[in-house]
């Protein structure tokens, strides 16, 4: 894995003037590197500003102050690549599958027999090849999960940002989709994307993340690299050195832990 | 017998029983208007008599020679001169659903568009909007005189007050997300309405279309009855000066059998375009 840089978060700064007249301090002064092809989470509790920190990589929202680059250029607005994945469904209901897909694609002149060979690929890969011509309505909610995963791969960004994705869906589900996206993203030969992964589900973020960055009132409170193996499952997540990292990230979380390290 | 056909007895029944009553009325409450002009005039009535004395109306042309020649009245002249004074009251319609629609939206559209056009549309079209339909009668008559285009501008302002505050008001809802998530894939502006915000409120102006639909038969029947000498509003207005309530009945019945097929019509379009939503939204 390269170490060269992808984003670099300069003292962000991000404040907001709430509707009665409140100041508040959604992301308060926060500095980052993430390199390129890591698998980032960023976890805490909800209000910390961690939403709101990729809103602001995702160029939807500005800082107040500070700056944050991406490489070697600094962000001015949404670009394609950057690709994000919210917890809310945006697949856009009045496309099929397949041109919801297609759609970053598209939008940028892919020619369309190029933009549907790549678009059947990344369906194939999600494991949706069978409803490439249905509507968004006639699936189900971890379904439209996959559709938004495969249209932000097909459309090759370099960065993905992943706001709660699975945040809705049930345990199953929820854990079907941990395994769609590794794959996706550790696909043999291929480099890997840098991902910026929100949650606030600790099991989720040991089972995704190179490393897990804790937030807790808009600052960065914690920095844990973690270096279990891959593919992990539930054995490899048992180790002593995770289950101590995963009571550090309760206690960030403020939940009382049986037995916790320190 | 299924459910569906059940309902559709059901509406049938209610139907010839509306009928039926009308009948049993003109019985009943034998009253003229003017002598030989009953107030309610039964079915054997407004389809021999009625129906015939519509070919007043004709104007002349395909070889059909006008009562106001000196000519019979025939059934031909009648169904001609119906047909033909619907045709205008339509044309009428068409040109101010395509003009007031058409300048609506756009306008709509410009509000949400940029600052700049925000700026230049927003303020001039709430002041017209607050300009009452009906108060503006006068004004449309001493500026066009009884024209088709007169006529046809009058609904067609009715119908683009309607769109208009329908478009603005449809955009403001379209769920940020999707406006997000077309930024973020790289859609230009143009792109951003195209693909997402025109599909985003297509259910919304379903219902708009449905209401100035409405609007915009009343606007064009209303500019009729000031001084137009063809449609279906003239011969409404006609008959009336001459208390021909049976004429005016049999018009009404026309009238509501087009707007009618008119809303079905619409209906029908929006729910193919709306393909893509939920049932909730298409009906």
């Amino acid at each position: 894995m390269t170490s060269q840089r992808m984003i670099e978060f300069v003292h962000v700064r991000r404040e907001y003037r709430r509707a009665d007249g409140a100041h508040v301090t959604a992301v308060d002064d926060v500095s980052l590197i993430v390199p390129e092809g890591e698998f980032v989470c960023l976890i805490g509790p909800s209000g910390c500003g961690k939403s709101t920190l990729l809103q602001l990589l995702a160029g939807l929202d500005a800082p107040t102050s500070g700056s944050i680059v991406l490489k070697a250029k600094e962000i001015e607005g949404p670009g394609p690549e950057r690709g994000m994945v919210f917890q809310r469904d945006s697949v856009f209901p009045w496309m099929r599958v397949i041109d919801n897909v297609e759609y970053g694609l598209k939008c940028r002149g892919v020619r369309a027999p190029e933009r549907r060979r790549i678009a059947r690929d990344y369906l194939a890969r999600v494991g949706l090849t069978h409803v490439e011509g249905a509507w968004p309505r006639e699936l189900s909610g971890g379904m439209l999960k996959r559709v938004a995963i495969a249209a932000v791969f097909a459309n090759g960004g370099e960065v993905l940002l992943l706001d709660e994705p699975f945040g809705a869906l049930d345990y199953v589900t929820r854990r079907q989709l941990h395994d769609v996206l590794l794959a996706l993203w550790d696909t043999p030969g291929a480099t890997r994307r840098t991902v910026l992964f929100v949650t606030h589900d600790v099991d989720e973020a040991l089972t995704l993340a190179d490393r897990i960055v804790v937030m807790h009132s808009g600052r960065i409170a914690d920095d844990i690299p973690i270096a279990a193996m891959r593919p992990r499952n539930d054995d490899t997540l048992a180790t002593p050195e995770i289950i101590a990292i995963k009571h550090k990230l309760l206690a960030h979380l403020g939940l009382q832990t049986k037995g916790a390290h320190a | 017998m299924s459910a569906a056909a059940k309902e559709r007895l059901v509406s049938l029944a209610v139907f010839a029983a509306l009928a039926g009553l009308w009948q049993i009325m003109s019985r009943v409450y034998v009253v003229e208007a003017q002598p030989g002009e009953p107030m309610i005039p039964g079915w054997q009535i407004l389809f021999t008599r009625t129906f015939l004395s519509l070919a007043d109306y004709w104007g002349g042309g395909f070889g059909v020679p006008t009562v106001a020649d000196g000519a019979a009245r025939t059934y031909l002249a009648a169904t001609l001169s119906l047909l033909s004074h619907l045709a205008f009251t339509l044309a009428r319609l068409c040109v101010a659903l395509a003009l007031g629609g058409g300048a609506g939206f756009a306008l709509g559209l410009a509000v949400s568009w940029s600052r700049f056009t925000r700026a230049l549309v927003e303020w001039p079209v709430h002041f017209l909007r607050a300009l009452p339909l009906l108060a503006m009668v006068p004004l449309f008559q001493l500026w066009f005189g009884a024209t088709f285009l007169g006529q046809s501008l009058f609904a067609a302002y009715g119908i683009g007050v309607i769109v208009f505050a329908a478009t603005v008001n449809a955009v403001r809802n379209v769920p940020q997300i999707y406006i997000d998530n077309a930024r973020l894939f790289g859609a230009s502006r143009f792109a951003l309405y195209r693909d997402v915000i025109l599909p985003a409120i297509l259910p919304a102006m379903r219902s708009a279309a449905l209401l100035c639909l409405a609007a915009g038969w009343s606007a064009v029947l209303g500019a009729e009855y000031l001084g137009a000498q063809t449609g279906l509003g003239y011969v409404i207005v006609y008959a009336q000066q001459f208390a021909y309530l049976d004429r005016m009945f049999l018009v009404a019945l026309v009238l509501i059998v087009c707007t009618s097929a008119s809303f079905r019509l619409a209906q029908t379009l929006f729910a193919r375009w709306l393909v893509w939503a939920p049932p909730s939204m298409r009906a």
